[in-house]
């Protein structure tokens, strides 16, 4: 070996901080990082925002304890796919919005609102909700997600391998998710059998490929 | 318009990609055929014609175009205002054609810059932290 440094890649001089190889080994790949890494916060912020939604559509299947375990397995996994992809966005130099408004208002999938209006005394209006519409949201939120890291995927197939083994393992969840609530949709609204042929998760939250980084035991 | 004796009518809507995008069918136009109760973007990517999107759900704004000629509806869009449409923007991940269409597409900075004008999601929020 020689004595020259040779652990400079992409135009970023030996001991410069102020650059990184993890992003130029992208950029020199045909990504932009600042591109991936913008899209990425849309993408964390539709998790956390449908982490929030779904604690008050979950508490809406009033009664339905089998409805509501399912929903909470999809709630807890939601916030793993926010927690696993934080960090992500922090080496590729972005961070997290400082107003909580701006980061759900560009989160990339819908508000998962529960489908009725307030009432007038400022609480939610329940008389004609029905636990299909609820299923419903819940459906059409995961299909949101499955095409945003499916996106995510796509764009960093080849170019960027840590961020496409985070946008897959997510991708993974997302369709148990899609398929949990077409079994359950379909047999509620449609007196339909439409199994989602899945063995049961362990604990609620369990997110079996998006929690590779379990740190300690409250994440 | 085709006409069809039974099932909705089915228009043609002409695609132009803009020149300076980033993918080898830049500044080609398509003409497909769309159901009117097909999406313009789902019509497109059965086709062939790869355009960019992501919620489909006519939200987050990825799959943004311009309506030049022609007539479009919305019925399924989750956040797509009146100004949009006076201004001439479409979400084709949720626009069914209602006549003969021309669109021009990638028109997301345009709409996150008119969104942003206007004080509406998501543009001032993308633009904030910058
Ligand atoms: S793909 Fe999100 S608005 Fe069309
Ligand atoms: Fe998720
Ligand atoms: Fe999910």
């Amino acid at each position: 070996m020689s004595d020259d440094k040779t652990h400079a890649a992409g135009g970023v001089e030996p001991g410069d901080t102020s650059k990184r190889v993890g992003m130029e080994v992208i950029r020199e790949r045909g990504v932009d990082p600042e591109e991936l890494r913008e899209k990425l916060i849309d993408a964390i912020g539709a998790e956390f925002t449908t982490y929030y939604y779904y604690t008050n559509l979950r508490m809406h299947l009033a009664g339905e304890e089998d409805y509501k375990e399912i929903t909470e397995d999809a709630r807890l996994e939601d916030r793993a796919h926010f927690e696993l992809v934080v960090p992500r966005v922090y080496e590729l130099e972005g961070s997290l919005p400082n107003d909580i408004r701006d980061f759900a208002d560009r989160a990339s999938c819908p508000d998962a609102e529960v489908p009725t209006p307030m009432d007038d005394e400022g609480g939610f209006d329940t008389s004609e909700l029905e636990v299909e519409d609820i299923l419903e949201v819940l459906l059409e939120a995961e299909r949101c997600a499955i095409r945003t890291w499916s996106e995510i995927c796509d764009m960093t197939r080849e170019a960027d391998p840590r961020t496409y083994d985070m946008a897959q393992r997510i991708l993974n969840e997302e369709i148990d998710h899609e398929a949990w609530f077409i079994e359950l949709l379909s047999k509620e609204r449609d007196d339909e059998i439409n199994p989602a042929g899945h063995f049961a998760r362990g604990e609620p939250g369990d997110a079996p490929y998006s929690t590779n980084n379990r740190f300690n035991d409250s994440a | 318009m085709m006409a069809t004796d039974d099932g909705p009518d089915i228009w043609t809507v002409t695609i132009t990609i803009p020149k300076d995008v980033d993918r080898d069918d830049a500044g080609r136009t398509f003409e497909i055929e769309v159901s009117a109760d097909e999406t313009i973007l789902a019509a497109a990517r059965r086709e062939g014609v790869w355009l960019p999107a992501d919620c489909q759900q006519g939200w987050c704004t990825t799959c943004a175009g311009r309506v030049v000629d022609g007539e479009v509806t919305h019925p399924h869009a989750r956040r797509y205002h009146d100004e949009d449409r006076e201004a001439g923007f479409a979400l084709l991940c949720t626009a069914r054609p209602r006549s003969d269409v021309t669109v021009v597409t990638d028109q997301y900075d345009e709409l996150l810059a008119f969104r942003a004008k206007h004080d509406r999601p998501p543009g001032n929020a993308k633009f904030n932290d910058d």
